[in-house]
């Protein structure tokens, strides 16, 4: 294989748009253009860990998926360790791994041994390299003992591992990880974590994508926020909170709202967004604003008679930051 | 070399492993096969020694096409629904070599349906075939079987790439059975119809299959088993086409995952 190109950064992305198109409709057929990313722009350095965060449908999948050459984006460039993922594909895969988060990607009828020879063999690895490698991946991401049992029989956790194995089968320099504690409980999401931040320390880059908060603020170098195909910040993960910082929140719980009221709300002069919770027997709204006395004297004003329960302030926390860049409203 | 010779062996046997397990396959090599057959003997036994061959070797033929068509694009829609799918598109052995390792699988399955078929013939129906000349019959399944092949290699991609692919190709399964004489000859085939069976490879390997095992000159066995082997060469080099296509195709729409 040919030395890899001189490259700046290990993941250059610039200008990137990728557009679903589809048909709608039985007999008359419509043309529908989706619009999963428009136009971004990142740049990732070796043996940086870094996070694109985004809720459902912005985008994260997309991006993962151009980069490891399973799609073809519509315009713009993306280069992994300085090769194209649109002409270079064979290149770019030898040097990749990538997990895609959930339970399905793996042969559950064969044992976890048998799915890790089989990925080693279409990755073209040496059978005297994948020999070795294999039980070290297993004993690395403690599945050493249960390797020869079926992966129906393996737990999420287990399987998300062996997931992970997959994806180091090839001993890749750069590592996709979309959403890969999804699922998981809360230990199994923290040993992953802790083995993600380990795999960077030892100098891998990983792009990692998460609706987690928490979860890129604890591991990673530096995270992107993505809404609607687009990024809408981007830095190290105290910077991100930084933007944010001057916001405080305003938090009441009812027992029904009428969307009217959550526009008014909406409408207060410094509030930036407005998201309610349902619980089990109120509406838990959380407003997010530069200045939290002056909408908690208006509360009772603007939604007047609505009885309100459990009124209180308190300064904005990570996941806090991260609605408010996406305004998210549920 | 050896790596991707290596990648079409894993691809066989991880496909071979998994049909094994999976009753579809019996049901394909085993109990349809025999329910063709058996209709088949019933309908020609008393037809002259000509027919029974039809009969005999019918059930086997449709089994094995079965079996090595429509089990690889089954295989491919496996995948779809096991996530595994993109795995291996995005792995750096090309997709035609994992199709060839999981074809070979089918392929081999599929040779199986001519032992229950031959056995219901010979045990049931006490149907033999006494001109059938070894050498020529073994060529001719030779031939058949690499036509078979190569369609299935052929067509394989389009199962990634079209969910719909898998139910239409599913019809054509059927019409092939009339249209390449697994059961009766094309000569029966109604005259505007017959050009496109000979367009089709399975059509001359089933007549060779069939003269080598009935007493009828077959003097142009040698030439039927040469056009098969034609057009089976042309499909490969179209399904070369269909390959580029294909990867293109499935990077645009995403069509390879299920959401």
């Amino acid at each position: 294989m040919p030395p890899d190109p001189p490259f700046r950064h290990a993941i250059e992305v610039a200008g990137l748009r990728k557009v679903y198109v589809s048909k709608r409709g039985t007999f008359r057929r419509t043309r529908v253009e989706n619009v999963a990313l428009d136009g971004i722009d990142l740049a990732i350095a070796q043996g940086e860990l870094f996070g694109l965060l985004g809720p459902n449908g912005a985008g994260k999948t997309t991006t993962v998926k151009i980069l490891t050459t399973l799609l073809l984006p519509t315009s713009g460039s993306a280069r992994v360790l300085g090769r194209d993922v649109v002409t270079e594909t064979g290149a770019v895969r030898r040097r990749i791994g990538f997990v895609f988060g959930g339970e399905r990607g793996l042969y559950w009828r064969l044992s976890g041994y048998d799915n890790l020879r089989y990925f080693a063999d279409l990755y073209l690895i040496p059978p005297q390299v994948s020999k070795r490698r294999i039980p070290e991946l297993l004993a690395t991401l403690g599945l050493a003992g249960r390797e020869h049992d079926k992966v129906e029989g393996y737990s999420r956790g287990m399987k998300q591992r062996l997931h992970l194995a997959r994806g180091l089968l090839n001993d890749p320099d750069v590592l996709f990880l979309d959403e890969p504690t999804i699922g998981l409980d809360p230990v199994g999401a923290r040993d992953l974590r802790l083995l993600v931040r380990g795999l960077a320390d030892d100098g891998k880059t990983i792009f990692l994508t998460t609706h987690y908060m928490f979860e890129a603020d604890a591991i990673c170098d530096r995270v992107a926020v993505i809404k609607k195909g687009q990024i809408v910040a981007q830095g190290t993960p105290g910077s991100i909170k930084q933007r944010v910082g001057e916001i405080g929140v305003v938090e009441f719980e009812v027992d029904a709202l009428a969307p009217e009221g959550l526009d008014r709300l909406r409408a207060l002069p410094g509030v930036s967004s407005v998201v309610t919770a349902e619980r089990e027997l109120a509406l838990r709204v959380t407003i997010h604003c530069a200045q939290p006395p002056d909408v908690m004297t208006q509360l009772g004003k603007l939604l007047d008679g609505v009885t309100l329960h459990r009124v209180s302030s308190r300064e904005a926390t990570l996941e806090d930051a991260y609605v408010d860049l996406v305004g998210e409203s549920s | 070399m050896r790596a991707l010779m290596r990648a079409a062996w894993s691809a066989f046997e991880m496909s071979l492993r998994l049909r094994v397990v999976n009753p579809w396959t019996y049901l394909n090599w085993l109990v349809f096969p025999v329910i063709f057959a058996a209709t088949g003997l019933f309908m020609l036994s008393s037809s002259g020694i000509d027919r029974v061959a039809y009969g005999v070797l019918g059930g086997g033929i449709i089994g094995f096409w079965s079996v090595a068509y429509l089990d690889g694009g089954n295989a491919i829609q496996d995948e779809r629904w096991q996530g595994t799918l993109e795995q291996i598109f995005a792995v750096p052995a090309p997709l035609l070599v994992i199709v060839i390792g999981k074809i070979v699988s089918s392929v081999l399955l599929g040779l199986l349906a001519f032992i229950p078929t031959v056995a219901l013939a010979y045990f049931g129906f006490h149907a033999v075939l006494p001109a059938l000349d070894p050498l020529r019959f073994a060529v001719s399944l030779g031939v058949l079987t690499f036509s078979f092949f190569i369609i299935s290699v052929a067509l394989t991609p389009l199962f990634a790439v079209w969910r719909w692919a898998f139910t239409v190709l599913n019809g054509l399964e059927l019409a092939v059975y009339g249209l390449c004489g697994f059961m009766f000859p094309v000569s029966q085939l109604p005259g505007w119809l017959q050009p496109v069976s000979y367009v089709l490879s399975p059509t001359w390997a089933t007549r060779a299959l069939y003269a080598s095992a009935s007493p009828s000159p077959n003097a142009g066995i040698a030439g039927w088993w040469l056009v098969a082997l034609g057009l089976s060469v042309a499909y490969l080099a179209l399904s070369v086409l269909l390959y580029r296509y294909v990867d293109v195709r499935a990077r645009v729409t995403g069509e390879l995952a299920l959401a």
